[in-house]
């Protein structure tokens, strides 16, 4: 908790100076010298995408060598090669034509998959599968914290307010804990609002920012004061008017506008380090289609919109990494209803300039019934906390000795470059 | 020195003949004595302030009046003991059918969304291949219909009710503290709606396990909620069997299904090969020990993380609870297995087997572990059955950590975030004592010197909840919309019955405190105020007299002394002055407010669209016929916006009510 009050009180002085009667908020000054805050630059930045509802891996990255995948699959599977619906990345895994968008990342080797990835703790409900994944203790329900929450607590150093962001309408089991974040739906709501009545919300914003500034409780005191320097820091930045950088298009969708906004935050540089969204409508039990459909849709919406994400970073890419992750992958059968059930292992994306890309990691068997977990399932190959261990603390620069995933010491795999 | 001693004199002597007054007039109660809050140099009136700013949401106009009228003491035991009549909010609540529906009634009533897609399929009203494929429109038609006719509501629907539910008695009931109770003991016997196994058995759970037994002994609501499906279902418990488990010997039935499922795949047959599959997982997940809910009952419910357990208690115990599981009331994947045990065995003989059908639980004496365990040093000795499972969960329940534990989060829910050590001690000696009895462990606070300190006063930051509803109850407001009280509350950054974790909500300031809670705690008291929640209709003259201060600074010092009563507010006041003193004040907000187009406001200052707050699934459940009938209220309420005829006024009450002044209590 000390972080955030700390640095306002030690870490901000020593930067800026003071003046008298009170402590000057670093980025209310750097707003009214309309420059950007020098301490915040440099930083690094994780955005994670939870997929939820569970992605069946074995369609987004297909193993089509595999036979006993097609004998499963008669209506879900497809080949990969020239006229075939996949993109071939390998010779053995090939990427699903609605996600298309990703096969420059993936060549030039930004772009790294992991295979077989999955929770220790065998349950196949949503609910407890999301559950153990975000709070990052797969045997244990009682945690109170998320792991991205802990993983803000490692970096150790100064926090502004939107160090920890997530873009969605109530705070992710990733994001609970001690350490302050945001979740917001629309950044343009980080406002005093009275619609239609502009002249009225100005005097309320000088009657609140006055009262809170005087008052004598040193929380109200300092989140009021942080608040409105927040708040003038995103009415600066024009968010109705934002124009992604050339050939960024976000795809209309909940994540889209989710990511564009986190990408607003980031050019603002008002100190993000931790980003959270989510993509939903995984849970494909009817009719998830191949080429096109549910599925199709939904993949086309979460690498269109990582894809338009990256672009519109241009330079800042070297700063930025982005994972996705989903709490299980789908039966290596397709179901009565054309559709997949609820599984074991799946696989996730990692895009961003320190990984190591190009490369479809982890261990995948044949899908024989007999490599299968419980005679069904893609079997978990890969702890989900190794890469999200490896993925954290190698991008964001912080050691985990055994707070970030709890009793969990499983090796890196190698899905950043060393 | 000496020409101010007199005033103490007469005080005492006021107290003495108040005491004995109250001794004779009220013979039968026995009271802790006098609070002492004289001592903490509080007046009568503070004191009762404080009072209500801990145990009910929020002052009513004239609250403080009344209880100093009927004593501080008289009132606290009144609001202990509860069952003060509540006929308005009886009828509020009769709108709420669920209310007095039996588990069963309401799970057939509110089905969950996934099984009325597949009622439909089977049905032959929707085809299989239609799902996800055809208009979305004509498919939830055939829904909408097909629940038409079977006397269904969407689960949704339910949901909303149960936040409805809470919002109204809240707003509304003369027992404010059983509420508080109720809302504390959820909070910390905590179940979630985000885990869709659980959650429509979570509004009987609040109704029938948690208010009733908000002030009786402890042990009542450890046994209670380890008994309801709710909290089963939500840590898992409901699946828990021991490993030597007899009767049905799943181990075998397993074998047989794998092989099964193998042959199936052999034989390219996909759909018997997933059958059987499911029916091996299904079996899987019947046959084995898991300790969930043994974990949580002793870290979060009873003892605490520091309670002197250790991973072999967890699983001794653990073992203890197996078979403890529920009494299916729905056709649901989950629970199935257990229905086909029931028919398998026959309800006539499941007493004569061991096993305990009391409602909803059922105690499978076939899954239970039968062997020998020892828990905290006390062993259990072969062949306990159910009662050895009552027996750990009344240990855990009397425990000295347990009392301690217990104390401890009572005293941070109404003293302070960190309240002192010997407060807590003298808290859990009562809570030993009195076996856990709640409302005499309250009652050693309240009697206690901490509850009235400095430290204590004012100390409290108001959860989203409290804040919300302690500006209506300030401002009398009349609520025939509640939901939209919620949507402002989740926004707030409290959505209650979802909070995922077993933790509950944590209690405490910094938690509620962030940049953008803050932000929307302010724009919630403006929205209120400006009569801008669609359904919640405040009358800002009628609080006083009907009469219309003649400036804003008077506005000012009338209302923030009427909603914030007892309290120094004289700095609030001496900040507020200069800038609502601009002359042009007045003139610049009327003219603001003249161009506001009021339909479009009502529902822009929600903030947000009721759409956002359904899954997919249940979006679809909605029907149009619902979304037309919202669109005529907005246009009724809106003609009756009286706020807006006073803009200033709205203006003056929405800045006192996020004030950093209000966010305390």
């Amino acid at each position: 908790m000390t972080s955030r009050r700390a640095f306002l009180k030690s870490g901000g002085v020593a930067l800026f100076g003071i003046g008298i009667g009170g402590v000057p908020s670093f980025m209310a000054k750097a707003a009214a010298l309309n420059q950007s805050v020098a301490p915040y630059k440099k930083k690094k930045i994780l955005v994670c995408v939870f997929q939820r509802g569970a992605m069946d891996g074995l369609m987004a990255v297909t193993p089509f060598t595999d036979n006993y995948l097609k004998a499963a699959r008669p209506t879900l599977f497809m080949e990969a090669g020239s006229g075939k619906p996949l993109t071939d990345l390998d010779g053995r895994f090939g990427l699903h034509p609605a996600m298309k968008s990703f096969e420059p990342f993936f060549t030039d080797k930004r772009l790294a998959i992991v295979h077989g990835i999955g929770s220790p703790n065998t349950t196949r409900s949503h609910f407890d599968a999301q559950d153990y994944m975000e709070s990052g203790t797969p045997f244990s329900k009682g945690t109170p914290s998320g792991w991205l929450n802990r993983a803000v607590g490692l970096l150790g150093h100064d926090a502004s307010p939107f160090r920890a962001v997530s873009l969605t309408n109530s705070m992710p089991r990733s994001f609970y804990g001690d350490h302050p974040s945001v979740s917001i739906t629309n950044l343009q709501d980080f406002a005093i609002q009275m619609r239609g009545n502009p002249a009225g919300a100005n005097v309320a914003a000088k009657s609140f920012e006055d009262l809170y500034d005087k008052t004598t409780t040193g929380l109200l005191k300092e989140t009021g004061k942080e608040s409105f320097d927040a708040l003038r820091m995103l009415q600066k930045a024009n968010l109705s008017s934002y124009k992604p950088a050339l050939n960024a298009v976000y795809p209309v969708c909940p994540l889209g506008n989710a990511l564009k906004q986190i990408a607003q935050l980031i050019k603002m540089d008002v100190g993000l380090e931790v980003a959270f969204a989510e993509s939903g409508g995984w849970d494909t039990h009817f009719n998830q289609g191949r080429e096109q459909g549910v599925f199709a849709r939904n993949a086309a919406d979460l690498s269109n919109s990582i894809t338009a994400f990256y672009n519109d970073m241009g330079p800042l890419q070297e700063d930025v990494t982005i994972m996705s992750m989903t709490e299980f992958g789908r039966t290596v059968r397709q179901n009565g209803t054309g559709g997949t059930d609820h599984g074991r292992a799946s696989c996730n994306f990692i895009l961003g300039n320190d990984v190591n890309g190009g490369l479809v990691h982890g261990q995948i068997q044949p899908l024989a019934t007999e490599n299968l977990e419980d005679g069904r399932d893609l079997a978990v190959t890969t702890d989900f906390r190794t890469v999200f261990r490896e993925v954290a603390c190698r991008h964001l620069n912080i050691q985990d000795k055994g707070t970030l995933f709890p009793s969990y010491s499983g090796a890196p795999i190698g899905v950043m470059r060393s | 020195m000496k020409k101010n001693l007199a005033v103490p004199v007469s005080l005492t002597l006021a107290i003495i003949i108040t005491c004995l007054c109250s001794f004779f007039a009220a013979p039968d109660v026995k009271g802790p004595g006098r609070f002492p809050y004289k001592q903490a140099g509080l007046t009568e009136r503070q004191a009762a302030a404080h009072l209500i700013n801990r145990f009910t949401f929020g002052a009513k106009p004239g609250d403080i009046d009344a209880v100093v009228n009927i004593g501080l003491e008289k009132w606290f035991e009144q609001q202990l003991k509860g069952g003060l009549a509540d006929d308005s909010l009886q009828q509020l609540l009769s709108a709420y059918s669920w209310l007095t529906m039996s588990n069963a009634e309401i799970v057939n009533t509110y089905p969950r969304p996934g099984k009325v897609v597949r009622a439909a399929v089977k049905e032959g009203l929707i085809s299989k291949d239609s799902v996800n494929k055809t208009d979305k429109k004509e498919y939830r038609e055939q829904l909408r219909l097909m629940m038409e006719q079977n006397s269904q509501r969407p689960q949704q629907e339910l949901f909303r009710q149960l936040i409805s539910q809470k919002i109204m008695r809240a707003a509304v009931t003369n027992n404010q503290l059983h509420e508080v109770l109720t809302d504390f003991w959820f909070n910390h016997f905590n179940v979630s709606i985000t885990k869709n196994d659980c959650a429509a058995y979570i509004p009987a759970y609040e109704r029938d396990v948690i208010r009733p037994n908000v002030v009786g002994e402890f042990r009542e609501l450890v046994l209670k909620t380890a008994k309801s499906p709710a909290m089963l279902l939500y840590l898992d418990n409901f699946s828990s069997a021991g490993n030597n488990a007899g009767i049905n010997n799943p181990g075998k039935a397993m074998v047989g299904k794998r092989l099964l499922a193998q042959r199936a795949a052999q034989q390219n047959d996909t759909a018997l090969a997933g059958k059987f599959a499911r029916k091996l997982q299904q079996a899987k997940k019947a046959q084995g020990l898991n300790e969930n809910y043994a974990r949580e009952v002793m870290e979060l419910h009873t003892l605490g993380v520091d309670g002197g357990y250790t991973q072999q208690d967890v699983t001794q115990a653990a073992r203890v609870l197996t078979g403890w599981t529920i009494y299916p009331s729905e056709d649901y994947g989950s629970v199935n297995a257990i229905r086909r045990m029931i028919e398998r065995i026959g309800e006539d003989k499941l007493a004569r087997g061991g096993f305990v059908h009391e409602g909803d639980f059922l105690f499978a004496m076939n899954r239970h572990d039968n062997g020998e365990k020892i828990v905290l040093g006390r062993k259990f000795p072969e062949g306990g059955g159910y009662e050895e499972g009552v027996q750990l969960l009344q240990m855990l329940a009397d425990h000295p950590s347990t009392a301690k534990f217990i104390s401890r989060k009572l005293a941070i829910k109404f003293v302070n975030d960190n309240p002192p050590q010997a407060l807590v001690e003298r808290m859990a000696k009562t809570f030993i004592e009195k076996k856990g009895k709640i409302s005499e462990v309250l009652l050693t606070m309240v009697a206690s010197p901490e509850f009235w300190s400095k430290q204590s006063l004012r100390e409290k930051t108001k959860s989203p909840f409290e804040l919300a509803m302690s500006s209506v109850r300030s401002l009398n407001a009349s609520i025939s919309q509640p939901y939209q009280l919620y949507t402002w509350i989740n926004k707030m950054g409290q959505k209650m019955y979802y909070y995922q974790a077993p933790t509950g909500f944590p209690d405490k300031g910094q938690y509620w405190i962030n940049t953008g809670a803050l932000l929307n705690r302010m724009n919630f008291g403006l929205a209120l105020a400006a009569q801008k929640i669609q359904g919640v209709k405040v009358d800002l003259l009628a609080l006083n007299n009907n009469h219309e201060p003649e400036s804003a600074n008077s506005a000012l010092a009338v209302y923030s002394k009427m909603m914030l009563p007892e309290r120094d507010l004289g700095e609030t006041i001496k900040r507020l002055t200069p800038l609502l003193n601009d002359p042009m004040l007045d003139s610049k907000i009327e003219q603001a407010a003249e161009k506001t187009a009021p339909i479009k406001d009502a529902a822009a200052g929600t903030g947000m669209s009721t759409a956002d707050q359904l899954s997919q699934d249940d979006a679809m459940l909605v029907s149009s016929k619902q979304a037309g009938k919202k669109g005529r209220q907005q246009t009724r309420y809106t003609s009756d916006m009286a706020a807006t005829k006073y803009p200033m006024l709205g203006q003056v009450v929405g800045i006192i009510i996020g004030s950093p002044e209000f966010q305390r209590r």
